[in-house]
């Protein structure tokens, strides 16, 4: 008998999943469909903007008090949060994809055991004092504009605006989704130095169109990232960070990224620094693009094959169509298949289905909104009339954004009297009510955190 | 629960929020300029086709209309090879698989089949005229001229992994073994399909044989092929004669209420869903019954384990203390059935089986895709994640100083006919190992246990 079923693939269900099973729970993942993963940015934000304030937030410890009292945020509290990233960041170091805060000084990782099998030592993450808990920084978005985020791959670590180095934004030719002159222009309207180039990929990729996924899997061969190594260090002028679309490699996505820094920082510098090879100054990053978002697809790669190590399954397209609880406790639930239902038995279930997005919550024309799986209560506005504000940019945001499952402390869904409903049921991630991610810039941090915490619920109840 | 009927394919593409995870999966559009990927030729193309379904309602009910010009489906559909990953991975349940499938058919119905795809359609006739003189057919088919030959005038890929006749179907193994058989008052039917009917009985032979250890009676009713190679090929009229023979002849035992059991995961899906979906027979009555009792076989011994009904004897595979390390593929044919991997509960009821689930996405061959000549070099760089991973657990138990991987196990017939062709390892159907581990069935030989 399984001890948990997961239900829900992106990033919520996937960490919830990896927590409770390296506590020795027998864990599986189910979900409708690959998870929302796949849209982001592969960045981790907490919380990037909080109501009735234009300017972004620069501590995020420091915000969380205007955030309304019912939401996850303030249900956990600042060490809760701050521990299910600590936990999040060891999950990266142990995936070879570390993930820091940028702005931290850190040595650039050796490729993982899997691309470099000399090579045992991995990325070091360096604790995050203090001094700079909480502390937000702005990285690029594919337009040039500013986007606070908390933690970072270390491919992302260069674009961070703190940094006054001047920049190059690279495109590639007959690659539609990325427009580097858009992107220089809006970074020099805000004063930074940064011109743009163009590298023809062609010997590269004999294909009719370039998307940032295949080309991060070209970039997987090892003839293929010399070559493309030696066009970055050709364009690059001395003292520049190089931007880049996020293509850099899916699998030797650390053995390209290490070349490319190394070639770039080699062209950059006079002899006498030469010999510090492994400059801790990043002046490579990637730049996401739209979806499917390589960045976002590493993070899933990498969550899937520690998953995959500790013997949990993940199964996808499996949509929920029917449960069976009696009293407080949920028996079973069921999926459909080509032909009869497939029932599901766990201990404990956990609801990691997202919003209205992730399919979690089914809105439709006549103004009802319904939880998917368990039709459990949820806070909503009472009328379509009421779920979205006339300015579609309201800063606001819409009402109906924040509808979703009401928990309690230890993530337990509620009924209208404030009870759970049930007592095997946990709930995290973007189903959760009085938040909206989206507007908040707090997608993942949310997903991370609300994630851990009920997974631990889950650990203590066993 | 969604109701899947004609409108709900042709609709569902209004679900597409065009995020593209279905192209970042798609592994065909991965490695080939030819197919777009599953989002440009499913949603995106459909809704400029004949308003995005081919039938439309009036007050009589749904009737198709003929085609305008212009909306002809684009001929790089075809390179879809149907392995249904996109629906797999669909966060909003697009039916695209199906969507490409039934604007394959448009093209055949305006265009013409040509007698290549028609043959590879055939599957029970080259069957059965095969069996007639196995070893004659396997002369004639198997030698490198030949091979040339059907390559040159058919299309027919050269290298392709073309099955063997064997030198006794399965049904005149029960024939012969007719007074060995288990009568029982508990009993199953086994939905054969044609590839164990003729080229891998012995995949039949396990299948009965585990069933009757568990104590089942095994009917064998007289059967035809499901209709996918025909589905698959966009010669929907064809398939759907088949389809409704074989509801007709299966009718009096799902009628008694037995369970229809299949050790053919594409054959079983047929009768489940792309039968009754792509042909529009869902309020079929006879269709609806047979949909309802068809089962995978490990989908059915997995509600056996769950009941405790599962002999308990089960014994290593191999005489020593060392693991037998086993690659398991669950091919997509069986992932689109919805049903997680039930094989996979069975056999790690083995001891000493060390299975090592492959997350690859598809072998490639895809039915009779990988056997045309213009998508053969495709299927073989779709296999390449598959071939790669068995590869490296070969390598990996090598530096373990453990036996070296002997078998791959994977629960469709021409997906293990890919892998031994990508991998050079042979392989087997889960049924076989579950058979040889209740000491009923000789891996090595594939045949019964004793040489029945």
């Amino acid at each position: 008998m399984l001890d948990l079923l997961v239900i829900g693939a992106g990033l919520t269900g996937l960490f919830a999943a990896y927590t409770a099973a390296r506590a020795g729970l027998h864990v599986r993942v189910i979900a409708h469909g690959a998870g929302a993963t796949h849209w982001h940015a592969g960045t981790i934000d907490l919380l990037g903007y909080v109501e009735n304030r234009d300017e972004a937030v620069a501590n995020w410890t420091q915000a969380l008090p205007e955030l309304p009292p019912a939401h996850p945020y303030r249900l956990l509290g600042v060490d809760a949060i701050a521990t299910a990233l600590d936990a999040f960041q060891q999950f990266t170091v142990a995936a070879a994809l570390p993930y820091v805060r940028p702005g931290t000084i850190m040595s650039l990782p050796a490729p993982s055991a899997s691309e470099d099998e000399s090579s045992q030592t991995r990325g070091q993450v360096e604790q995050i004092d203090n001094d700079n808990l909480g502390r937000n920084c702005q990285l690029i978005s594919p337009v040039g504009a500013p986007r606070p985020v908390y933690l970072a791959p270390t491919a992302q670590q260069a674009g961070n605006l703190e940094d006054d180095r001047p920049l190059v934004i690279v495109g590639l030719e007959g690659m539609p989704e990325f427009y580097p002159a858009l992107s220089a222009e809006n970074l020099q309207k805000q004063g930074f130095y940064a011109r743009t180039a163009t590298l023809n990929l062609s010997p590269l990729l004999r294909r009719r169109d370039i998307s940032p996924l295949q080309m991060a899997r070209t970039l997987d061969k090892l003839d293929a990232q010399a070559q493309f190594t030696e066009m970055v260090a050709d364009m690059a002028a001395p003292g520049e960070r190089v931007g880049l679309p996020a293509l850099l490699g899916m699998d030797a996505h650390t053995r390209l990224l290490t070349q490319l820094q190394e070639a770039v920082v080699d062209r950059g510098r006079d002899s006498a620094q030469h010999s510090d090879r492994r400059g801790t100054v990043l002046s490579v990053f990637e730049i996401p693009t739209l979806p499917p978002s390589v960045p976002g697809l590493r993070l899933d790669a990498a969550l899937r094959i520690q998953l995959a190590g500790l013997g949990v399954r993940v199964e996808i397209g499996m949509e929920v169509c029917g449960f069976h609880a009696t009293g407080r406790r949920i028996q079973w639930i069921e999926t459909e298949t080509g032909s009869r239902p497939l029932r599901h038995t766990a201990r404990n279930y956990l609801l990691a289905t997202g919003g209205i997005l992730g399919g979690g919550i089914y809105a439709d024309r006549c103004g009802r909104v319904k939880e998917t799986v368990f039709d459990l209560p949820l806070t909503a506005p009472h009328a379509r009339s009421h779920w979205l504000r006339p300015l579609f940019l309201d800063k606001r945001g819409h009402p109906i954004f924040q509808a979703g499952v009401s928990v309690n402390h230890h993530f337990r869904p509620l009924d209208q009297s404030g009870a759970p409903v049930y007592d095997n049921l946990w709930a995290a991630g973007s189903i959760l009510a009085h938040t909206d991610p989206i507007r908040e810039r707090s997608r993942e941090g949310i997903a991370i955190a609300t994630g851990y915490a009920a997974a631990n619920g889950v650990i203590k109840s066993q | 629960m969604q109701n899947t009927t004609v409108n709900s394919v042709g609709l569902s593409l209004n679900a597409c929020i065009k995020c593209n995870i279905c192209t970042s999966y798609c592994p065909v559009s991965e490695v080939t300029d030819s197919f777009p990927g599953p989002k440009y030729a499913a949603p995106q193309s459909e809704r400029f086709r004949d308003f995005g379904h081919p039938y439309y309602e009036d007050d009589s009910g749904p009737i198709s209309r003929p085609l305008a010009a212009g909306r002809m489906p684009d001929a790089s559909v075809d390179y879809c090879s149907g392995c249904r990953v996109c629906n797999e991975v669909c966060p909003t349940g697009v039916r695209i698989a199906e969507i490409n499938a039934r604007a394959r058919a448009r093209i055949v119905a305006a265009r013409g089949l040509s007698l290549r795809n028609r043959l590879l359609g055939r599957n029970e006739l080259l069957g059965r005229m095969g069996s007639v003189a196995p070893g004659l057919a396997n002369f004639a088919l198997h030698n490198p001229l030949s091979r040339k030959l059907a390559a040159s005038l058919f299309g027919v890929a050269e290298k392709a992994p073309l099955p063997r006749w064997h030198r006794e179907t399965l049904n005149r193994w029960l024939a012969r073994t007719r007074a060995q058989r288990l009568r029982s008052e508990r009993k199953v039917i086994y939905f054969h399909g044609c590839a164990t009917q003729y080229y891998e009985p012995f995949v039949g032979m396990a299948a009965i044989l585990v069933l009757e250890h568990l104590g089942y009676e095994v009917i064998v009713p007289p059967q035809n092929c499901c209709g996918l190679p025909m589905l698959s090929n966009g010669e929907f009229g064809a398939a759907e004669s088949y389809h409704r023979r074989n509801v007709a002849r299966l009718a009096q035992y799902v009628n008694a209420g037995y369970p229809i059991l299949g050790t053919s995961t594409s054959c079983t899906l047929t009768l489940k869903e792309e039968a009754p979906e792509l042909l529009d027979l869902e309020s079929d009555a006879g269709t609806r019954a047979l949909k309802l009792a068809t089962w995978d076989v490990f989908e059915w011994l997995r509600e056996r384990l769950d009941q405790d009904q599962l002999p308990s004897d089960l014994r290593p595979l191999k005489q020593s203390d060392q693991p037998f390390i086993l690659p398991y593929h669950a091919p997509c044919q069986l992932r689109a059935h919805r049903i997680g991997k039930p094989a996979l509960d069975l056999l790690a009821r083995i001891p000493n089986l060390d299975l090592r689930e492959s997350q690859a996405r598809c072998c490639g061959i895809a039915g009779t895709y990988g056997y045309k000549t213009e998508k053969y070099q495709i299927a073989m760089d779709v296999g390449r994640e598959l071939f790669d991973y068995v590869a490296s657990q070969a390598n990996e138990s090598d530096s373990d100083s453990r036996g070296p991987v002997s078998f791959t196990a994977c629960d469709s017939e021409t997906c293990r006919w890919q892998l031994e062709h990508g991998t050079g390892l042979p392989s087997r159907h889960p049924i076989e190992l579950l058979a040889a581990a209740y000491g009923l069935y000789d891996l090595q030989a594939r045949r019964p246990a004793g040489g029945n």
